[in-house]
């Protein structure tokens, strides 16, 4: 469908000029940026260990991360759309394990044998998926379906009402306070490898990333559902043609991009105790600067752009020898870099091309 | 580099989304309070067509018989600490109760006006200037936060309002350069100065690491303990700032083990705060570290969120001279009306019922009752009476303003958790 434009040399030539000017500012922050963490790390001497435990934290973070990134690439993959409520329905699955979780306590299978405690949490993170899914869809049939043929712009501010509308709503709901989440003695602590402290949560996030992450790319890559997904990313007219349902197809979409964030709602429930109405917020828009980072659209690279975020924004402000408070500096200056050498992301957008 | 142009816009919009939210930590616009309509002046016995029009200066408050002397509250009900922010609107009540139970002034009743400051400066601001375009609010009493004091300081200033604060403890909010800004709790700069002390001495522990979420408040208490304890001849290893809001600290506890402190000092609210306790226990390095924290987390909701870690932690509280038997009185007066014991919600409701006593009680000082039956308030002259308190009895004490607006009695006390519940261990009246 790419049309050729036809650009006058003059504005080519300055195209190529402020592109040449980006790239050399670029280069001088890198520059700058290894100049500063050599100079550190020459001042500062953390032991090994010390990089070790912040590789950890960072590998954490960015299971997390990635488990909402997905689901900002798919639904770009699928719809060319920004879902900037995605981050709610993450936090909407956090709210929803909340309750499942006292619930289960209430019942006293919190402090039963080991079994019954994993099956219990099992059990939690399913309700939050499940709030998320619902939360998800729903969002679709009454705040995205309509818009669907609309200029793209219309439904990415309504998504930006879905995600206030949403917050408001646990807000008004719930109140401002945080829910707590009591962590039960099988998952509290953590263990040591050599002297680096893993915490079971952290352990737990990262594990269930890769293998949610596992069965996403199955389900993409090799079942009937996957196959028509990747038929109406590559083209929703002629896939509908051939007898596609679209619709069935984008609400499958949602649902299992809103799963995995309402699994990591959970999870990162568990894991930083404290679930609020704005608990979405922060870690959507660092999700969705990883899912550019990596290539929006490509389902490895929101991973890749996901573990690189998180790691540099737990080792960046030791290394550069910076207050921690500057991380988000980081993570964005990271993703401004990677815009400006490769507009593709990191692995490159795997479905946009054929659209534009 | 074909580029989708929504893809940069959003991404433009990420960012200036971040930009918006680092400069104010997701405080969001409060669900508002009923908005109350400004006033009803026209509302006299006359009827509504001969109101006698007061004759209101800017200097003066004219209250037409009927009306209701309204003071402004500013109360953090939303943003970090929205319980104890509840707490100090609610023991705010109970005191305007109290003032018109006792027949008001020459038959004025009392209303308090409240609104939500969210515990932030931009919200601060915007509670301000509802005040300021307000004619018929005479005094505030409020902000909940030090920041969202910084807001409302600068405008009430210029529209000549006084107000107390009951809770803002950042040594700057008061000043000689303000005459209408006053408050009952004590400053920041007693507190840090004894919380370094008690570490130091106490403790006697010599390396320490200092956090704080950035906010003026606890940025401030941070720094001033930072430079009591350095004073002392201890060491600091770190000062590391994180953000109100924050969940994850363990990037930054992770930095600070590699230096293996003996405590860290948290200059913040409850929820950071009982997260870093609980973090810090995974952290290698701070395995034996202890943890302390300043009266914005000693609330109920520290303990609830820390959990088990919150066992063997120290919590320093500026605390007034509390008067038992005035406290039993209020105690019973709360519960009665809001069917919880206030100190589940926070520790501060003592100081807001004495900051709105002080202001109640200066109006009582300055009102006057014109021809017209009309309850005329002198700004200025209202302003000198709150300054000019002095040995007013509160709940929290004797109060005596000082030249700068310190108003509060008591001194600093320091607790530490045992079996789920604060047990003070140091500090002003410890017997």
């Amino acid at each position: 469908m790419s049309q050729s434009l036809v650009v006058a040399p003059s504005l080519q030539r300055r195209a190529q000029t402020t592109r040449w000017i980006a790239r050399a500012i670029a280069l001088l922050i890198c520059a700058l940026v290894i100049a500063r963490a050599v100079a550190v790390s020459l001042a500062e001497s953390y032991p090994l260990t010390f990089w070790a435990s912040q590789l950890v934290n960072g590998l954490v973070l960015g299971g997390v991360y990635a488990l909402v990134a997905l689901g900002y690439t798919l639904v770009y993959g699928i719809l060319l759309m920004i879902n900037f409520a995605h981050g709610e329905v993450m936090m909407v699955g956090g709210v929803a394990g909340f309750f499942a979780l006292q619930l289960a306590q209430a019942l006293g299978w919190m402090r039963g044998p080991a079994g019954l405690v994993a099956v219990a949490l099992l059990v939690v993170m399913g309700v939050g998926m499940i709030g998320a899914m619902l939360t998800g869809v729903t969002l679709e049939r009454i705040a995205y379906r309509p818009l669907r043929n609309a200029p793209r712009l219309v439904p990415l501010i309504s998504a930006i009402g879905a995600s206030l509308f949403l917050q408001y709503s646990v807000l008004l709901v719930f109140g401002v306070s945080p829910l707590v989440y009591q962590r039960p003695a099988l998952i509290s602590g953590g263990f040591r490898v050599g002297p680096v402290f893993i915490p079971y949560t952290g352990l737990i996030i990262f594990v269930t990333s890769l293998a949610l992450m596992g069965a996403l790319f199955v389900i993409v890559q090799r079942t009937r559902l996957g196959r028509a997904m990747r038929a109406v990313a590559a083209d929703r007219d002629t896939a509908a043609l051939m007898g596609v349902d679209v619709n069935q197809i984008i609400t499958f979409t949602f649902l299992l991009g809103s799963a995995l964030a309402g699994a990591a709602g959970v999870m990162l429930g568990f894991h930083n105790s404290v679930i609020k109405f704005n608990s979405g917020f922060i870690p959507g828009l660092k999700a969705f600067t990883a899912a550019v980072m990596g290539g929006i659209g490509n389902i490895p690279g929101a991973m890749v752009g996901a573990l690189v975020l998180g790691i540099a924004e737990s080792i960046g402000p030791s290394a550069l020898g910076i207050p921690a408070e500057y991380k988000d500096i980081i993570a964005f200056v990271l993703l401004v870099l990677v815009l400006i050498f490769r507009p593709q992301g990191l692995l490159g957008e795997a479905l946009a091309e054929k659209k534009v | 580099m074909k580029r989708p142009p929504i893809l940069l816009f959003a991404t433009s919009l990420t960012v200036c989304a971040l930009l918006a939210a680092c400069a104010a930590p997701a405080q969001p616009a409060a669900p508002a309070q009923p908005a109350q309509p400004p006033a009803e002046p026209t509302q006299t016995p006359t009827g509504p067509m001969q109101a006698p029009a007061p004759a209101a200066g800017p200097g003066t408050v004219v209250i037409p018989p009927g009306s209701k002397i309204r003071i402004g509250g500013s109360f953090a009900l939303t943003g970090p600490i929205p319980d104890p922010g509840k707490d100090i609107r609610q023991g705010a009540e109970i005191a305007i109760d109290d003032a018109n139970a006792a027949g008001g002034v020459n038959g004025f009743m009392f209303e308090l006006v409240a609104e939500d400051g969210a515990c932030s400066g931009d919200q601060g601001t915007v509670v301000g200037n509802k005040f300021a375009a307000d004619p018929t609010i005479v005094a505030v009493t409020g902000g909940t936060c030090s920041g969202e004091t910084f807001g409302l300081k600068p405008i009430l200033l210029k529209a000549r309002i006084p107000f107390v604060s009951p809770s803002a403890t950042n040594p700057a909010v008061t000043g000689e350069d303000c005459d209408v800004c006053n408050r009952v709790a004590l400053s920041d700069g007693l507190q840090g100065e004894v919380d370094a002390d008690f570490v130091f001495n106490t403790l006697g522990f010599k390396k320490v690491a200092v956090m704080h979420d950035s906010s003026d408040y606890g940025k401030g208490v941070a720094e001033i303990f930072r430079d009591a304890f350095q004073k002392l001849g201890g060491e600091v290893i770190a000062f590391e700032g994180a953000k109100v809001g924050d969940t994850d600290f363990r990037a930054p506890l992770t930095k600070i083990g590699a230096g293996q402190p003996d405590l860290i000092f948290f200059g913040g609210y409850a929820t950071e705060a009982a997260l870093i306790a609980q973090q810090m226990k995974e952290v290698a390095g701070l395995e034996n570290a202890k943890f302390m924290g300043v009266d914005g987390a000693y609330t109920q909701q520290y303990l609830d969120t820390a959990g088990a870690a919150a066992e063997g932690t120290y919590m320093s509280f500026v605390a007034g001279d509390t008067q038992k038997d005035k406290m039993d009185a209020f105690v019973e007066k709360y519960v009665a009306k809001f069917g919880i014991e206030p100190s589940k919600l926070g520790p501060f409701h003592g100081q807001s019922y004495d900051s709105v006593l002080l202001i109640v009680e200066a109006i009582k000082k300055v009102a006057q009752t014109d021809s017209a039956g009309n309850l005329v308030i002198d700004r200025e002259a209202l302003i000198k009476a709150i300054r000019g308190t002095s040995g007013l009895e509160g709940i929290t004490g004797t109060l005596t303003c000082s030249p700068i607006g310190e108003c509060g009695a008591g001194g600093v006390q320091v607790f530490t958790v045992e079996n789920g519940a604060f047990k003070q261990i140091f500090g002003f009246g410890l017997q």
